[in-house]
């Protein structure tokens, strides 16, 4: 049933979707224009990943309508909002890795029983050479730099004839180069005649590329402006709901003695070929904010990992206060002082299932402020749980005793951070601390770890992030392919540096 | 709404409010986010719709479904007969069902200690038999008196099963062997070896089956009389609730338990921590094996005194289905055996009385396994339908 303007070739008109606890969109409706880049500007936890979702066919609105092209339609799955031209590259690329990347683009519509990769080969050379992007069939995915991942993804979705492309976070694991070139990729699609909505938190490419830009904050749609007609801070005032500061205040370095000193580590993992870790060297001081910068999947991850003690097997010394921690366990490494905020904050660093208190706890547990012979003294671990709730900020259905799937991805990070920083260890390991978190937590958690380096603590920040880095960061270390290429104090260095270290450039001195 | 509900709060009379259609409502809203009471709930509506399955089901084949459930029940002692036979009552029927289900709690409690570290045993059947067989005998051949001979089979029986699940445990942990496969191999394993010398040296060539153990090592006093009845003492249930106790307070106060839950939710969460997941693993399985050696000492000792050679006895097994239905929780896990037991056990009386088949009881069991298999739907769909109350009850300013 024609029901509406056909200049708009997506209109999303009152969608409300509710999750256990949550309205992630509420009464949201949005039209976009054919041929036009649309950007969805949010915080986290704003609804502009449910809401694109929703038009890529993984859920389905709870109420509301989605009309294509004038016609309402229905989708039951991603498959059915492929099929009438939408396709989405989301932010964790799904691809097979031992597969090459034509047999990652024919995945799911083969055509038949025999799967013609000729064909599908000839044709992925023929998108290739139509819209410039640069690609070889054959190579696997798993050899091939994030980047490339991430144009074979464009490609599934052009070998489908998509004519709506949605990106959600486009550029998070990106150098600021090849950034760049993807905004050209962007703008070469859209002259192609395609559509093209964007996910992003990142306020410089929305003014970049975009045409319009809806505002989100807490499921509701705040307002859709032209990007030519405001400037960055007020799309971040509207983000927010208040005026926003973007630079922290740093006091100056007090530095220590070294705490952590890592020689000559390197790491290959069995079954590989490739040396993840490769003769990395680095100190960190007392009151020192050392950083590792680098795109992700060049080690440094590893690198956080080894000091723990969770990867075994490398090569190398890693040296705390003066004692070679290299062959002592877990557990030993924690109790000679080192705090970890991991990267995955679901798979490692909490158990979902378990109350709020008992995550709080999970490292202290063994000793005797927690334990009377073999019995848990739940006294006294609920107070300490209200303490780090109090302290932290940290907002949850109920209390202590929430069960922590339900809360939201910012209270688990904070409670998290809280947990870590009472264990009033000597180092503190930062991995990703505020991925996915809205500016105002970002910025609580910024002071959060500088007042730690204030008080004399030794932090290793990794990051993906070069603004957290920039921040934070006093020394930075900058990593490519699994060795620390330069290190420098961070005054030394401007981000169009360190992101051509990233790329593997190597400058003189 | 305010005005009437507080109209009765005045007069003691608040739970009216809850009648009414906004209180309904919101209650519904508030028993839908109580973890705790969907437990009971869900499991509950499992049973009661299986039963309503059950009934349509009794009724197709031209039964009785009201007569033939209470027979049922009856045969199980959760109910009054119309009469008993010379010496009997319902008190005595109950006893023979508790003895009958304390093997089904041991085994059920010996699944859900492996489940909470994360692994699934299936091999409480093979154990079982294990077990009962070198108790039997060690200590059911000999002379030994009741005092020293029953604590003897407690203790071999646990100790064997100890023994077996840590051997399990440590060949997951070492060479990433899959335990339900090992399990499996042990079952018959177990099986035919205890075979071997049933047939060789300990069978009873009427019965077909092993030698009847002495009264003295039995976990059941038989034929004990009591106020003008015969009943059976079933000693293996007080052993039951000792150790159901003690297990529970394990998982759920000491250090120890909440690592071994943790290494069962999370590995990789609880390996950060620096929880020993080797450890933990080995001794979930060292402990569910304990009490599946229980189950092999109540069960060949205690519910029958003989060896059935080349069966696997079927506890193991619905002891799996026991777990699901009763969620893990002890609680859930008596509760839940006992319905099984009962249903099972009353299931010839309901042929004496129904006329109806003895594969019925089974059947109904069946259709509560896959019922239970969706509260975990059940649940997802309450909280939509909660969550939009939610929200509209918000809309209206009733929340």
């Amino acid at each position: 049933m024609q029901n509406s303007n056909s200049e708009y070739i997506i209109e999303m008109k009152h969608i409300t979707k509710r999750f256990p606890g949550i309205v992630a969109n509420d009464d949201v409706s949005i039209s976009v224009k054919k041929g036009e880049i649309y950007a969805l500007l949010g915080e986290n936890g704003a609804g502009k990943s449910t809401l694109m979702s929703m038009l890529f066919g993984l859920y389905e609105p709870d109420e509301g309508e989605i009309f294509i092209r004038g016609e309402k339609v229905k989708f039951k799955s991603p498959n059915d909002a492929s099929a009438i031209g939408i396709g989405m590259v989301h932010q964790h690329f799904k691809l097979v890795e031992p597969f090459t990347v034509t047999e990652n683009v024919v995945l799911g519509i083969e055509g038949g029983t025999i799967v013609d990769l000729k064909s599908a080969r000839e044709k992925i050379l023929k998108l290739s050479s139509e819209y410039g992007l640069e690609v070889n069939p054959d190579d696997k995915i798993k050899d091939l730099p994030v980047c490339t991942r991430q144009r074979v993804e464009i490609f599934k979705m052009l070998y489908r004839d998509a004519e709506i492309l949605i990106f959600d976070e486009p550029t998070g694991v990106l150098t600021p180069q090849e950034i760049d070139k993807l905004l050209e990729i962007l703008e070469n699609l859209r002259k192609s005649g395609k559509t093209i909505l964007l996910i992003t938190h990142k306020l410089e490419e929305i003014k970049r590329v975009a045409d319009r830009c809806a505002i989100l904050r807490q499921g509701k749609l705040i307002e859709v402006v032209n990007t030519k007609d405001v400037s960055t801070s007020e799309m971040a005032s509207l983000m927010v709901g208040h005026t926003v500061l973007f630079d922290i205040d740093k006091s100056p370095m007090k530095k220590g003695d070294v705490v952590l000193s890592v020689k000559n580590m390197s790491y290959k993992k069995k079954g590989e070929s490739v040396y993840r870790v490769r003769d990395v060297n680095f100190d960190v001081h007392a009151g020192e904010v050392f950083a590792i910068a680098g795109v992700s999947g060049n080690g440094q991850m590893e690198i956080a990992d080894i000091i723990t003690g969770i990867i075994q097997d490398s090569t190398g010394e890693i040296v705390l206060d003066g004692e070679d921690i290299s062959k002592l366990s877990i557990d030993e490494r924690i109790k000679r002082g080192i705090s970890y905020v991991p990267e995955d904050r679901h798979a490692v660093a909490l158990v979902l299932d378990e109350t709020l208190e008992d995550n709080i706890v999970l490292k202290k547990m063994d000793t005797a402020q927690f334990l009377k012979k073999i019995f848990l003294r739940r006294n006294e671990i609920s107070t300490y749980a209200d303490m780090i709730i109090d302290k932290y900020d940290v907002r949850s259905g109920q209390g202590r005793s929430t069960i922590v799937r339900s809360m939201s991805g910012g209270n688990q990070q904070k409670a998290i951070i809280g947990r870590e920083i009472e264990l009033d260890a000597k180092l503190l390991i930062f991995v990703q601390p505020t991925r996915g978190l809205d500016v105002g937590a970002i910025e609580n958690i910024w002071k959060l770890i500088l007042k730690e380096r204030d008080r004399g603590k030794a932090v290793l920040l990794i990051s993906l992030e070069l603004e957290e880095i920039m921040n934070l960061a006093d020394t930075v270390g900058v990593i490519y392919n699994g060795h620390i290429d330069k290190i420098a104090s961070r005054d030394q260095l401007t981000e169009r540096e360190i992101g051509s270290y990233m790329m593997g450039v190597k400058h003189n001195g | 709404m305010d005005k009437i509900s507080s109209f009765f709060k005045k007069f003691g009379l608040g739970f009216v409010h809850a009648f009414t259609k906004n209180g309904a409502r919101v209650n519904f809203v508030k028993l839908s986010k109580n973890r705790t009471a969907l437990a009971f709930l869900l499991p509950i509506t499992a049973i009661i719709l299986s039963f309503i399955l059950g009934s349509i089901v009794l009724a197709l084949i031209g039964a009785d479904p009201f007569k033939a459930i209470t027979s049922m029940f009856q045969g199980a002692g959760f109910l009054p007969k119309a009469r008993y036979g010379g010496g009997q009552n319902q008190f005595s029927d109950f006893m023979k069902l508790l003895n009958n289900a304390t093997p089904l709690i041991f085994a059920s409690l010996a699944v859900s200690v492996a489940l909470s570290a994360g692994m699934f045993n299936i091999g409480i059947s093979g154990v079982m038999v294990l077990s009962g067989f070198i108790s039997s005998v060690l200590i059911g051949y000999s002379p030994l008196p009741a005092v020293v001979a029953r604590p003897a089979v407690l203790i071999i029986c646990l100790i064997l099963g100890m023994g077996a699940g840590a051997l399990v445990g440590f060949l997951k942990y070492k060479f990433n062997i899959n335990e339900v496969v090992q399990a499996i191999m042990f079952n018959y394993t177990f099986m035919y070896i205890t075979n071997y010398f049933i047939y060789k040296f300990f069978l009873n060539p009427e019965t077909r089956s092993s030698v009847v153990v002495s009264d003295a090592a039995r976990l059941t006093i038989a034929d004990v009389k009591v106020g003008g009845v015969e009943i059976v003492v079933p000693l293996g249930f007080i052993v039951l609730i000792a150790v159901a106790v003690i297990v529970y307070i394990f998982l759920t106060r000491t250090k120890d338990g909440f690592e071994m839950r943790a290494v069962g939710l999370n590995p990789r969460c609880a390996e950060y921590v620096g929880i020993s997941v080797k450890k933990n693993v080995i001794l979930a399985m060292a402990i569910s094996g304990a009490l599946a050696g229980l189950a092999g000492a109540t069960f060949y000792l205690g519910a029958t005194n003989t060896i059935k050679p080349e069966t696997l006895p079927s506890t193991g097994f619905d002891a799996i289905a026991v777990c699901l239905l009763g969620g893990s929780h002890p609680i859930g896990i008596f509760l839940a055996s006992l319905l099984i037991s009962g249903m099972t056990t009353g299931g010839a009386y309901m042929q004496a009385r129904a006329s109806v088949s003895t594969q019925v009881p089974s059947l109904i069991i069946g259709i509560m396994l896959i019922f239970a298999a969706c509260t975990a739907f059940m649940r997802y769909y309450l909280q939509k339908m909660s969550l939009k109350v939610e929200d509209n009850l918000k809309k209206e300013g009733l929340l």
